[in-house]
């Protein structure tokens, strides 16, 4: 079925919001713009998985990312900022480093787009109908409850594993994190 | 017929093998206990050989092919070169026939010999144990190099024999000289070699063996050898290559320049070796390939000449030579080539019994030479010598025989030889000949007298006239007692302190001596009217005619009385007013006088042939060698190499600036493969 | 819930996304901007996994992006650690300044 006229209007603003935003994390000077660009980003991506129905992510998404690993960002942004960090004083020592950049990137998304649009479809039969499809169970169920369901079903060991890896990252920050006593941390 | 020969070969190699790993921690009685063993043994088994091949009766018997040990036995050789499936046995085996018999005598009998006078001669040299090593490696070098039955062991020995002659004529290779001289002789030697080489691979393509006669290892070469046979000019070739071997170990032209210089080694060892033993190995390998050589008559012919031309043109050379060792040098060449001339025209009898009569006096020449040297204490220039003969009269008196032995005069060793030769000469020219050895004839004529002038220049020279030197070289601590004996008898220098050898040299000399005399008597009776008569030549007969050996028949030339007196008596005369002409110019003594004469100078300078040689020779061949040095070792190799590695180092450089440590380029690397990658994809599915 | 959009639509805002962000990373010389770069890039990748999860109708797009939320928390974590020790040591967090490691 084709797109209601407000779903493709939602569409393009969020695409645009969402590219400006991008364009600003990137491009801004002071760090803490980039920062809260980002988050506004996210933000925006995360209305799009609302429109993709994805109702438990987009929310983990705010609360989790733009919540917490933002804030961290800012912390750190902010502590070093400063210092007197980088871009603003020091000259760049390879300044054709950012024509030739844009140049691949422009390449990438015309290679990119050119790929998808000629060959990203989806085949109709793939989507799976039954009580097994996500959408049928969104539709009983709830998104949320049918993502836990899946997590703790099918996905138990991922998630088992996830978190030892947020212990492991937990110590690595502690330790990285320490002050030495005799000279500094070696990288 | 008992064939021990094998005991001949193994008695000097165990000597040489005792006195190199120990012979320098050994006493000098050791030394010369194990020496003298050694080739006393071999001369000993050599004698009993010979004496039982005198016992044995029919002529046909007395041969005996030991084949000792198999070595190659490769059932078929795979087709290619060679047509129907050969064999290639090759085996170890000693040959004892009338000529190695003959051969093995004059090398361990001589070499005997010469090992006692060398215990006198080099009791001062502190290598004495290397040269007794070394001289009983020659032994058994030679000995195995007559009587190996096979062409095979025929090269090894030829090999060995140059071996050993490059050792001793470098023995005292502190000196460059010797070292140079060492150099030359053995790098002459192995284009020799080579020649021998090519002659044995063409002997074995045409008669499938190497065999000299049929025995239990298989057939023989000489037995396959029939008259249009294998091509003649297959045979001339093979004639011709073994040839070159001969030419350069029994030094004619063009490869005689090694022995001059040879006699920078200790005097015994020109005398064993160059002027006894090795240099004949040549006319010994044409004597034993006989049956090849009388179906190639150009061959012969072409050994008839070189024999001819290198006699007459080193006669020439001698004429005018200062250093005693080096007119002997000449002569021994311009001897050799009397012997070739005899083998050229078809009389090997002639030519072998030269051989031994010339081992004779010329050991007997530079032996007594080595006693005029070790008796100065070194000097060997003719013009520092004088009025010897009465200060040393047992080696004045041997010498003399020697010279008059050499000479060609009746009744000594050398007349009846040489007189074979030129009777030989003469004879063939009757015989068909034709102009070619008339014109040998007269060449064998006229080197005689010019044989006779030089030695008794010589022999006037060293022993007669007043003396010119001034005494005996320095010698340690004799000198006091010398130096007091003068001033006690006063007159002339140093010269009564010049004494005569010690007995352990002269004894050898008077032996030498009494055989140049009596060697004659085993030669030809013609000239008395009984041509029958010939003890040598019978002795020798069956390789030349029996069908056990050859078959081919060499003929036999005999000349009539009257002609064979005409020869006699010319080169008789000619010895005869070669020493007259010697007598009158020299008998008061040699003064030297450098002349200005242009044929002198040729002669004294020996052609310039030295020089003539190093400038079209080795200047250009170490040009090359430095060229190709700098060109393909330095340019190519040493480039080449040198070339990869600064490519590699280029590349490493260039490539290292990759790493720039930026972080950013490293990603910007990244998208770039990134990138390449889906430019890829998008033309593909595109 | 498929409204009707052509997924490709959704992948390439994704794509263009994700080249900012590669854009940024090569760009940029403060690390903290470069690691919000990758950010960027994480996120515009979790769009097209939402995408593909609701177009093919299965859960496990959004299974996969509930996953790569917690990885990047924790590597935001440890990344920003190391920053921060390297800024002890040098006073100054200028990438370019980092480059001992060259060849």
């Amino acid at each position: 079925m084709t797109a209601s006229v407000p779903t493709l209007i939602e569409f393009f603003v969020l695409a645009v919001a969402s590219v400006a935003s991008g364009l600003g994390v990137i491009l801004f000077k002071n760090a803490v713009h980039s920062a809260l660009s980002l988050i506004l980003t996210l933000l925006f991506l995360a209305l799009f998985y609302l429109q993709l129905g994805a109702m438990f992510i987009a929310v983990v998404q705010i609360l989790i990312y733009a919540g917490a690993i933002m804030v961290l960002f800012l912390f750190v942004v902010t502590m070093l900022a400063s210092e007197d960090t980088g871009d603003v004083d020091v000259p760049d020592r390879r300044p054709w480093q950012r024509g030739i950049a844009i140049v691949l990137g422009f390449v990438l998304i015309g290679a990119l787009s050119y790929l998808l649009i000629s060959g990203a479809s989806i085949d109709g039969a793939a989507r799976t109908a039954g009580t097994n499809g996500l959408a049928e169970n969104v539709a009983s169920r709830g998104n949320a409850q049918t993502f836990g369901l899946a997590l703790f079903h099918g996905f138990a060991f991922p998630f088992e594993v996830t978190s030892l890896l947020i212990i492991v990252a937990l110590l690595g920050a502690m330790v990285l994190g320490r002050r030495s006593r005799a000279g500094g941390e070696h990288e | 017929m008992t064939n021990l020969t094998l005991w001949v070969l193994v008695f000097p190699l165990l000597g040489f093998i005792l006195l190199g790993l120990f012979g320098k921690a050994m006493p000098r009685q050791a030394i010369l206990t194990i020496a003298w063993g050694a080739s006393g043994l071999a001369l000993f088994f050599a004698t009993i050989g010979f004496l039982s091949m005198m016992k044995t009766t029919p002529d046909a018997a007395r041969i005996s092919d030991q084949v000792i040990y198999s070595w190659v036995n490769s059932g078929t050789v795979a087709t290619g070169v060679l047509s129907n499936n050969v064999p290639l046995n090759i085996s170890f085996g000693l040959l004892l026939d009338p000529l190695s018999a003959t051969m093995l005598m004059i090398v361990t009998g001589v070499g005997f010999l010469i090992h006692i006078y060398s215990a006198g001669y080099m009791e001062d040299d502190p290598g004495f144990w290397r040269f007794f090593a070394y001289m009983n490696f020659f032994i058994f070098a030679m000995a195995l190099l007559v009587s190996a039955d096979n062409f095979l062991f025929l090269l090894v020995g030829w090999a060995l024999v140059g071996l050993a002659s490059f050792l001793l004529i470098g023995f005292w290779f502190t000196r460059r000289s010797a070292v140079a001289a060492a150099r030359k002789a053995l790098v002459i030697n192995i284009i020799g070699d080579f020649g021998l080489l090519l002659a044995i691979f063409l002997i074995f393509q045409n008669y499938h063996t190497l065999n000299y006669l049929s025995n239990s290892a298989g057939n023989g070469v000489f037995n396959q050898v029939t008259q249009g046979g294998v091509a003649v000019g297959i045979t001339t070739a093979i004639c011709l290559l073994l040839f070159v071997g001969c030419a350069a170990k029994s030094a004619q032209l063009p490869l005689y320049m090694w022995l001059p210089d040879a006699m920078e080694g200790p005097t015994p060892v020109s005398a064993l070796i160059h002027a006894a033993t090795m240099v004949t190995a040549g006319v010994y390998l044409v004597a034993r390939a006989n049956p090849l050589f009388q179906v190639s008559p150009d061959a012969l012919i072409v050994v008839a000449i070189v024999g001819g031309a290198t006699a007459l043109f080193s006669a020439t050379i001698a004429l005018t030579q200062l250093d005693i060792k080096r007119v002997l040098a000449y002569s021994t060449i311009s001897q050799l080539g009397y012997m070739f001339m005899a083998e050229g025209a078809q009389n090997y009898t002639a030519g072998v019994f030269h051989l031994t009569t010339h081992a004779y006096f010329k050991a007997l020449l530079f032996l007594g030479a080595g006693s005029v040297i070790h008796a100065l204490g070194g000097e060997q220039d003719m013009r520092q010598m004088g009025g010897l003969r009465h200060r040393l009269k047992i080696t004045y008196w041997t010498f003399l025989i020697a010279a008059l032995a050499i000479s060609g005069i009746i009744p000594l060793a050398g007349f009846w030889s040489k007189d074979e030769i030129v009777g030989s000469l003469f004879a063939r020219a009757l015989n068909g000949g034709g102009t070619l050895f008339y014109v040998l004839w007269g060449v064998a004529l006229l080197t005689a007298a010019l044989t006779a002038f030089y030695m008794f220049r010589l022999v006037f020279g060293i022993f007669f006239g007043s003396y010119r030197g001034s005494g005996p070289r320095a010698h340690g601590h004799d000198d006091e007692e010398l130096f007091e004996e003068e001033e006690h008898r006063g007159g002339h220098g140093g010269f009564y302190a010049i004494y005569e050898s010690p007995s352990i040299m002269t004894v050898p000399l008077i032996i030498l001596a009494v055989l140049s005399v009596i060697g004659g008597l085993v030669g030809s009776y013609a000239l008395f009217g009984r041509p029958a008569v010939y003890p040598f030549g019978h002795f020798l007969a069956p390789l030349f005619t029996n069908n056990a050996w050859t078959n081919i028949t060499v003929p036999e030339m005999p000349l009539s009385l009257g002609m064979s007196w005409i020869s006699a008596g010319a080169s008789l005369g000619l010895a005869g007013l070669g020493i007259l002409v010697a007598w009158l110019r020299y008998r008061r003594g040699f003064e030297y006088k450098a002349s200005r004469n242009p044929l002198y100078l040729l002669s004294f300078n020996k052609y310039y042939i030295d020089e003539l040689c190093i400038a079209v020779i080795i200047k250009p061949l170490k040009w090359l060698g430095r060229t190709a040095n700098s060109l393909l070792e330095g340019g190519v190799l040493d480039g080449g190499s040198r070339g990869i590695a600064w490519v590699a180092s280029g590349v490493s450089s260039g490539l290292r600036r990759l790493q720039t440590g930026y972080m950013r380029n490293y990603a910007l690397a990244i998208l770039f493969g990134v990138v390449l990658l889906l430019i890829y994809y998008a033309v593909m599915r595109g | 819930m498929y409204n009707g959009i052509p997924v490709s639509w959704y992948l390439v805002v994704s794509a263009i996304l994700f080249t900012l962000g590669v854009i940024g990373v090569l760009v940029r010389r403060n690390p903290l901007t470069i690691f919000m770069s990758i950010e960027l890039m994480l996120n515009a990748v979790n769009l097209s996994l939402i995408t593909f999860s609701t177009y093919l109708n299965s859960v496990d797009g959004q299974m996969f992006v509930f996953l790569v939320l917690t990885v990047a928390a924790a590597e935001v974590v440890v990344g920003l650690a190391i920053i921060v020790s390297i800024f002890r040591t040098r006073r100054n967090i200028n990438v370019d300044e980092m480059n001992i490691l060259r060849g």
